[in-house]
Order: C-alpha cells, then sequence, then structure tokens
C-alpha cells in the first residue's frame, strides 16, 4: 500500500463528492426529520455531517435493504435480479460500521452458498470511513480491539482535522480511487494534527472491559437463571437488531396472489416471538428470556464458532435505541460477574 | 452460481393421501427439464413452494437410486402445507435443494445398521432404507423399529409390506395401542426399541421422529451400548432460506438448514440449546 | 422533608418486610443520563435503589401480565405515575390483572422528559450530564444539561413529551398508597392543546403527515411492545392466515399497522406516550393518539383508565350512541 496521505480541504469536499459519484452511487449521512441514515446523494446534495457522531440507523441498509424482492412471478414465469446500478460507495461511515459490514460479507458471501444479492451491491464498492474525533459515551468499539481509528475493511481512511480531511488509501481500490483526484499530499504537520486527535479520541472513551473470556462464561451460565434477571424487562421488540450493524436474520414472504407477485425478504429479529414459532405450535424460544439469551449468544458465542470473531462492533445503537434502556454492556458485565451458586 | 434462492419449477407426478385420515399426502415430481442434474443423499431436504403462499422444508422420502422422481410427504398444518394438498398431478411447484447434510452412509458400509421412526417423521428414513437394499451387500444387519399412533398414521404402508416379505430386513411396526385387526407390536417406540435391544455392536442407529419419541429413544440406545457418536437423528426448526443466512433454525452456533439436519447425538449433546 | 425517592424506598422496603407485597415493579437510575429503567424488585436491599423522577418515562402497566404469570400467586406492587395507574385500571377493567393482585403505589408525576427535544436544544450534543429538579412540588422547573463543551439550562416545560403538557391526571385514579402528596391543579393544562394545530390541516395535510411519519417505520413493534394494552396473544400484523397487510416497510403497508392499532385502542388508550418515547426512528402519531382520545370524549362522555366502575364504550352497546357516520 502507498505510504501516501493526502488532504482534502473541506471547501473542495462537494467537488470531491461530485467526482465520486459520477463513478458510484454515493450514500452519505443525511438527516431527514432528525433522523440521521445513509441516504443517496441527491444533485446538489450534502451530507450532513455536523453533529454527526453516527447514523442513527446502520448502513447495513444500503447493502441489505429492509425489503429486498428475490424473484416475481406472474402466469407461471418467474424472473429475478440482482443490483445492477453503479457500483456504490459510503462515504462517513464510521470504523464500526465498516466493521459491520466486514462481518455481514462474511455471513452473506462465504461458506457453502453466496448471497447474490448482497454480493451484487458490495461488488466493486467503495467504504469511505471516516475517524470518529468524538466517541459517544455508548461507544464500546475498543471492547473489541476496533477503536475511533480503526481502519480494518475500509477503502479510504478520512480523518477530520479541522479545515480539512487527511485522506488515506487503505486498498487498491482506494488507491484507484484517489489516483482520479488531485488532492495534494499531507504535510508531517497535518499528519501530526491528526495524530494527536486520534489520541485525544482514544483516550476520551470509557471504560474497557475484558471480553476475552466471555464465550466460555456464556456457555457455563447457560441454564442460570441469570437470563431471567437480564431479560425481565426486555420488550422484546426489534428495536435493538433493526438498529445492529451486524444482526442479519430475515423472513422470506410473498407479495401478491397466486397468478402475479413476489417473493420477498424482509429484515427479522430473533427477538420476536414468531421468530422460531412452528407451524405445530412449538416454540424452541417462547418468552423473552430464550430470545435475548440468543440473540446475547449469538453475537457474543455462535459468532466466535462460526467466524472466529464477536458479532458485536461496539457502536451503541442498540443502548441508545432500547425503549427500556437494556444496556447490552450491563449485561457483558452481568454474565462476566455472575457467580454460580452450587446446587 | 445458481442464485440459491431461486426454485427450481418441478412438476407433480403423482399425488397419493397417505394416511386414512388425509392429513397426509405423498407427492412424487419429476423435473420438466432433463438438464436438471439433482445429486443427493438420503437424509437431505427440499424447500417445496407455491408462488403467492410460501415455502417451507420437507426431508426427501426417495432415495437417488430412485432416479424418476423425488418424493415428499406432506402434513398439512400451516399455509403452504394446506395449498400443497390442493395440488393435482400435472401442477408445477418450485422446488429448492438439495439442502443440507444427510446420513454418513459411507461409514454405514460393511456395518449393522438399526433404523428408528416414529409418525410422519418416517420419510428420510423411508429414503435411508430404499438406499441401503438397493445395495444390500454393502452393509451386514439392517433392523427398522417403526411406530405411529394407529395403523392408518403408518407411512408407505404398501411397502412396509413388501419389505416384511424380505428376507433381509428385521422390521419390527408398532402401533400405540391395541387395535382390532393389529396382528403386529403394540407400544411405544422407545418401549419396543428396548424389548427388540439391538446389538450396538459394531452398529449405527439412526433415530427420526416426533421430539418426545426421539427424547425417550436416546436413552434407551444408550443404555443398550449405543455411544453418542454413533446415533444420529434428523433434527426440525423453523426455517426460511435453508442455506445459513437467515438465523432462525440454529440450534446453538449449528444452523440446522446447513450444518444438519442429521446431526449425531454426541454433537447434539455438545449444543447448549439442545434439549434432548 | 424526605425526598421522593427515600419515601418511596421507605414504603417499599416496608411493603415487601411486612409481606404485603412479594416483588415491586418500579424505577432505578438507567445506564444513560435522562433514563431510568424498569427494576423489578423483589428484596428490601434492591428497594434502596429505585426511584421517582422526570426520566421515569416508561409504562410499567406494561409489565403487569408477564410478572403475574411469572408469578403466581404473588402480590405485586407497582410504582404508577398517572397515566401507569390510568393504564392499570384499564388492565383490570379488561381482566387482564385482578385487583387484589396488586398494590399500586401512587407517584405524583410532574411529567417525563421526551429525550427527542433535548437533543434538539443541544443541537445534537450527547448530553453527559443532568441535573433535574427535586420532585415533588419543589417549584424546580430547571434541567441542566451537560456536554462535552457545552452546559445549559432547560425550561423543563419545554423538553417535557407532548403529553405530558396536556395530561389532566398527573395521579394514578386508584391507589394503594401514595408517596408524598397527590399533585394538583393540572387540570390548568389544556387537555387537547396539542391538537389545535393539527385540527387546522385539511384531511389531505393530515393524511400526509400520517403517511411522512409511517414512511419512518422499521416495523421494529417497539410501540405495540411498549404499550401495556398491546397484551393480544397475537397481534393483528402478525397473523398469516390470513394476512391482512404486507410485512415489508412500505408506507401503505406501516401505516395500516399504526392506524389499525390507533382504532384497537381506541377508547383504551390512557396517551400515556410510550409508544412515542419507544420509537427508535421518532414516528410522533400523538396528534392520532389524542384525537381519538378527544373523540372517544366527547362522544361518549369517557376517559380511558379513571375508573372501575363505568365501562368502556367501545365495549359496550347503547341504542342511543350516535351512529351518524354509518351511511
Amino acid at each position: 500500500m502507498s505510504e501516501e496521505i493526502f488532504k482534502l480541504e473541506k471547501d473542495n469536499l462537494e467537488g470531491f463528492l461530485l467526482y465520486l459519484s459520477q463513478k458510484y452511487n454515493l450514500f452519505l449521512p443525511r438527516r431527514v426529520d432528525d433522523q440521521l441514515s445513509f441516504g443517496q446523494m441527491k444533485p446538489g446534495g450534502k451530507p450532513s455531517l455536523d453533529h454527526y457522531f453516527n447514523t442513527d440507523l446502520p448502513p447495513k441498509e444500503v447493502f441489505f435493504p429492509q425489503r429486498e424482492t428475490l424473484l416475481s412471478y406472474e402466469g407461471g414465469e418467474v424472473k429475478h435480479s440482482t443490483y445492477k446500478a453503479k457500483p456504490i460507495a459510503l462515504f462517513g461511515v464510521r470504523p464500526c460500521d465498516t466493521k459491520g459490514i466486514i462481518l455481514l460479507d462474511r455471513v452473506f458471501a462465504e461458506g457453502e452458498y453466496e448471497d447474490p444479492y448482497w454480493k451484487a451491491r458490495r461488488t466493486n464498492s467503495l467504504l469511505l470511513t471516516l475517524g470518529c474525533n468524538a466517541p459517544l459515551s455508548t461507544c464500546f468499539c475498543h471492547w473489541f480491539n476496533l477503536g475511533p481509528f480503526n481502519k480494518e475493511g475500509t477503502d479510504i481512511f478520512l480523518t477530520d482535522i479541522g479545515d480539512a480531511y487527511l485522506v488515506e488509501p487503505c486498498s487498491k481500490k482506494g488507491e484507484e480511487c484517489l489516483r482520479g483526484t488531485s488532492l495534494l499530499g499531507a504535510t508531517g504537520d497535518d499528519r501530526k494534527v491528526a495524530e494527536e486527535i486520534r489520541r485525544k479520541a482514544e483516550s476520551s472513551l470509557s471504560e474497557r472491559v475484558e471480553i476475552s473470556s466471555l464465550k466460555g462464561r456464556l456457555l457455563a451460565l447457560w441454564e442460570e437463571d441469570l437470563w431471567e434477571d437480564i431479560s425481565q424487562k426486555c420488550l422484546s421488540c426489534a428495536a435493538c437488531s433493526y438498529l445492529c450493524p451486524t444482526c442479519h436474520c430475515f423472513d422470506i414472504q410473498e407479495e401478491g396472489s397466486q397468478e402475479k407477485g413476489e417473493r420477498i425478504r424482509i429484515w427479522d429479529s430473533c427477538m420476536f416471538k414468531l421468530f422460531t414459532q412452528e407451524a405445530a405450535g412449538t416454540n424452541p424460544r417462547p418468552t423473552p428470556k430464550e430470545r435475548l439469551r440468543q440473540r446475547i449468544m449469538h453475537k457474543f458465542s455462535y459468532f466466535l464458532d462460526n467466524l472466529g470473531e464477536f458479532g458485536c462492533v461496539g457502536c451503541g445503537r442498540c443502548i441508545r435505541g432500547c425503549p427500556v434502556n437494556l444496556d447490552i454492556r450491563e449485561v457483558i458485565k452481568a454474565v462476566k460477574s455472575f457467580i454460580v451458586e452450587s446446587r | 452460481m445458481r442464485n440459491p434462492y431461486i426454485p427450481i419449477p418441478v412438476k407433480v407426478s403423482r399425488v397419493r393421501v397417505e394416511s386414512d385420515d388425509k392429513t397426509l399426502k405423498t407427492f412424487d415430481v419429476s423435473f420438466d427439464s432433463k438438464e436438471e442434474r439433482f445429486e443427493f443423499m438420503p437424509g437431505q431436504f427440499c424447500q417445496l413452494s407455491i408462488m403467492g403462499k410460501g415455502e417451507a422444508p420437507f426431508g426427501i422420502a426417495s432415495s437417488p437410486t430412485e432416479r424418476e422422481f423425488l418424493r415428499f410427504t406432506v402434513n398439512r398444518i400451516g399455509v403452504v402445507t394446506t395449498a400443497l394438498h390442493y395440488l393435482e398431478e400435472g401442477d408445477i411447484i418450485g422446488l429448492r435443494g438439495p439442502l443440507g447434510n444427510s446420513y454418513p452412509i459411507e461409514r454405514f458400509r460393511g456395518e449393522n445398521v438399526v433404523i428408528i421412526g416414529g409418525g410422519f417423521a418416517f420419510t428420510t428414513l423411508r429414503a435411508l432404507t430404499v438406499y441401503l437394499c438397493a445395495n444390500r451387500d454393502e452393509f451386514k444387519d439392517i433392523t427398522i423399529i417403526y411406530g405411529a399412533r394407529r395403523p392408518g398414521l403408518l407411512l408407505y404402508r404398501d411397502e412396509l409390506a413388501e419389505w416384511e416379505k424380505r428376507g433381509d430386513l428385521n422390521l419390527y411396526l408398532t402401533i400405540d395401542k391395541p387395535v382390532a385387526g393389529w396382528d403386529k407390536r403394540v407400544g411405544f417406540v422407545p418401549t419396543v426399541t428396548k424389548e427388540i435391544a439391538p446389538n450396538p455392536k459394531g452398529a449405527w442407529a439412526v433415530v427420526c421422529g416426533p421430539p418426545v419419541m426421539i427424547k425417550f429413544t436416546l436413552p434407551v440406545l444408550l443404555e443398550l451400548g449405543f455411544p453418542p457418536e454413533r446415533i444420529y437423528t434428523s433434527l426440525e426448526r423453523r426455517m426460511k432460506c435453508g442455506i445459513g443466512k437467515c438465523g432462525r433454525c440454529n440450534i446453538g452456533s449449528k444452523y440446522v438448514c446447513l450444518d444438519g439436519p442429521v446431526f449425531s447425538y454426541a454433537e447434539l449433546q455438545r449444543l447448549p440449546e439442545y434439549e434432548g | 422533608m424526605a425526598s421522593i425517592n427515600e419515601q418511596l424506598r421507605e414504603q417499599a422496603r416496608k411493603l415487601l418486610a411486612d409481606k404485603v407485597v412479594d416483588l415491586i415493579i418500579g424505577y432505578r437510575k438507567g445506564s444513560l443520563p435522562l433514563r431510568s429503567t424498569p427494576y423489578l424488585v423483589k428484596t428490601e436491599e434492591e428497594a434502596g435503589s429505585l426511584i421517582f423522577d422526570l426520566t421515569s418515562s416508561n409504562n410499567l402497566a406494561k409489565y403487569l401480565p408477564r410478572v403475574k404469570t411469572e408469578n403466581r400467586g404473588s402480590k405485586i406492587g407497582i410504582v404508577c405515575k398517572g397515566c401507569d395507574g390510568r393504564s392499570v385500571v384499564q388492565l383490570i377493567i379488561e381482566g387482564q390483572v385482578k385487583r387484589e393482585d396488586i398494590v399500586i403505589i401512587g407517584v405524583p408525576c410532574e411529567g417525563v422528559v421526551d429525550t427527542r427535544k433535548v437533543r434538539k436544544k443541544t443541537g445534537g450534543e450527547e448530553v453527559l450530564r443532568v441535573s433535574l429538579p427535586v420532585l415533588p412540588g419543589s417549584g424546580g422547573r430547571e434541567i441542566m444539561v451537560e456536554g462535552r463543551g457545552f452546559k445549559i439550562t432547560l425550561d423543563k416545560e419545554e423538553v417535557l413529551c407532548d403529553v405530558c403538557l396536556g395530561c389532566q391526571h398527573p395521579n394514578p385514579p386508584l391507589y394503594d398508597l401514595f408517596i408524598g402528596r397527590p399533585r394538583e391543579g393540572s387540570s390548568a393544562r389544556d387537555e387537547f392543546k396539542a391538537l389545535e394545530e393539527f385540527e387546522r390541516l385539511s384531511s389531505d395535510e393530515r393524511w400526509r403527515y400520517f403517511e411522512h411519519e409511517a414512511s419512518r417505520c422499521i416495523r421494529c413493534y417497539a410501540c405495540r411492545d411498549a404499550c401495556p394494552l398491546c397484551y393480544c396473544e397475537q397481534c393483528f400484523v402478525d397473523e398469516t392466515h390470513p394476512q391482512w397487510f404486507g410485512k415489508g416497510p412500505d408506507s401503505s403497508d406501516t401505516l395500516i399497522f399504526h392506524i389499525v392499532r390507533a382504532l384497537h385502542t381506541a377508547g383504551r388508550c390512557v396517551s400515556c406516550g410510550a409508544c412515542v418515547r419507544a420509537c427508535p426512528v421518532g414516528i410522533n402519531l400523538n396528534p392520532l393518539w389524542v384525537r381519538i382520545e378527544k373523540e372517544v370524549k366527547e362522544r361518549f362522555g369517557y376517559t380511558a383508565g379513571l375508573s372501575l366502575e363505568v365501562t368502556p364504550p367501545l365495549a359496550t352497546y347503547d341504542e342511543n350512541d350516535k351512529q351518524e357516520f354509518i351511511l
């Protein structure tokens, strides 16, 4: 990888985004009704980067929309297609969410079956990750050895240094993209400023909890009434799942008649009772206890078993969005500190 | 790579009412196009679908040695299965598969096989039995214990009668309660298994049935001396994608659709969510 | 005088010690500023963590049926502000819980904070520290919020939930004991003031408003799951046989969900606002809820959750009921 780091003056951001939008279907943080989410760049549109900590909704929806047509049919004829427009670029995605996308790459595109819908959107896509100068108090990416300036999985890494961004290519794709621009190199001073910003951001993070032994703990505590205590206030809604950058569960549904219609997939959540409800009436996860335990186990145990990594990136959205303030950090702490009473 | 969500059209070539209460129907389907090569092994399943109604998973009840058709037995219970019951010969439905793993038949070669089934979960066990019979000299003793609530709920009754006539299968049929005209065994599958006491030496056991039957049969097999590594069962869970993406059929870290549906009892004992 | 929290803890300890109740549904301090969190208290020690203040925003009545099912034979204490108390009354009327199984611990409510309003005031900056006016009736109205590089004082009227601004019933209509003194003078608030602006809109504009709100819906059902009166074993939205409408995020479908839910809670909804606060994407269909409440009041003279004696209008039939809407 080139050692070159460029500098993008904020005055020139619009031009840079315009350049990107010529080559890419560009998505960036946009504020609508006080809600921040990744939206498509409109002509003359601007990203909402003021008071931007992170989007309220995760960027997974760009590659894994809440509703997707798997196939359409009419009179016995079945049609299907995947995303075919310009490659997608995400500008201003936070490092935790970039990691989330990388984890979903592994879920959807690794193994025996490749998901063609995810793959079509991800192919040739470009991630422009923006470092977090001011992590929120609910951010806990550092628990997972990530961090506000983690570059893993990104194509281009940006650091906000005030009037400008430091622009660092982190992949071949990123390098190629920047080659088409006339960005100047960053000075040593710029790099120093960026370094100072990074140091400051990292030191502002909340207390780190050691989670390397979490998987073993979780398995050992499977049967304990700890889960009753933790799940007591859980409403079993899907706010956490739908705000999560790595939750990928979905449902497949039919829309239309037997003659004409679509087979679609839509987001679903292990927090819903119906998720595992069988037609015959049995349900292996009948109460919020089993369902919340499933969600926690999936993130902190099963993901490790299947992919060797935690399935949580510490973005903190579920903490900010939970209607009953069920804080996943407190769940982890409770699991860590739970004392098994001998029976 | 083929889009794994898109079903292949297949034609219903034969429909048969399987149980006396008409809740079970057996469908044979065949591929319309000769180019479709469909390689599978007993134990695998397919997603059958009717447009506008949806998809549901079914174990393949035919053996790969039966080249002309794929067989499925459908219990009418929900939206999709009800729609399937309305099918007539000649209708076209969608099929995705084969999905999941299969019984470890390679390991059975040269050894004894004990097949234990209950109710309408005998589908993939039929596939297994037909496969073993087609390659009969590659396996030693084959013992089949199959039970249902009453005679009319036993699947594939014509075939069972043929199997009984064969000299190279030990077939034990049982029903829950005595019924006039029934001259075979009476009793629950676990109890009958205990009575018959198949020899565990050089043997493999395959158990499929309703959860309660499996729950009580596994301890019997352990008691008889079958090690958990030599007991296999096939699990059912609510499924959608069938390819390990949609996240709902897991038991612990294993997806029933992808890592299963066939698991050894030893594997299951290691999974946190398995309640045997 | 002891603070409301001290009195609450004292009373809770006593209830548990005297075996008047086996457990208490209340609030404790949450993990975030401006958030308290529902808390199921089983021991006297745990009672020491109970709080009640402007952040006690969840409607605890939601938990009653579930806690009751999971703790058969237990007597359950529940901390109730006005709207929680009204929900409890509704649940009793609707046969979901029995009066004799619960002990209502009334608390005087000064309203609860709408964290979205606070976020607007701070320009989106994160609130890291808060100091709240002391309850009850201290006359304190100032809320001080602090974050990175800012410290501002807010008048609580600026950041209370919309429903609180029109609240007529800050005290539970039914209680077994009361912490502090019931609040007076809330009727000075104009019950349907929040509707004035909404009612001036044309029906097209109102429809557009609903569509616009519903277009953000991600179908997490936090609203339904936070609502104490949404206790159906199977919600209509989950029905598959027949499936009433699509499951996707299209606003034509999400709007049906919200409107049918509104109709299903008509005459039962106590306008607690729990659904609005629960929404992770900030959908505010408050005008719809309050408008229906107003309709029920004007048409039938009924306000939900105030009395165990009056049968809810939509659960009864009177031949004098207005029926001019029948075409």
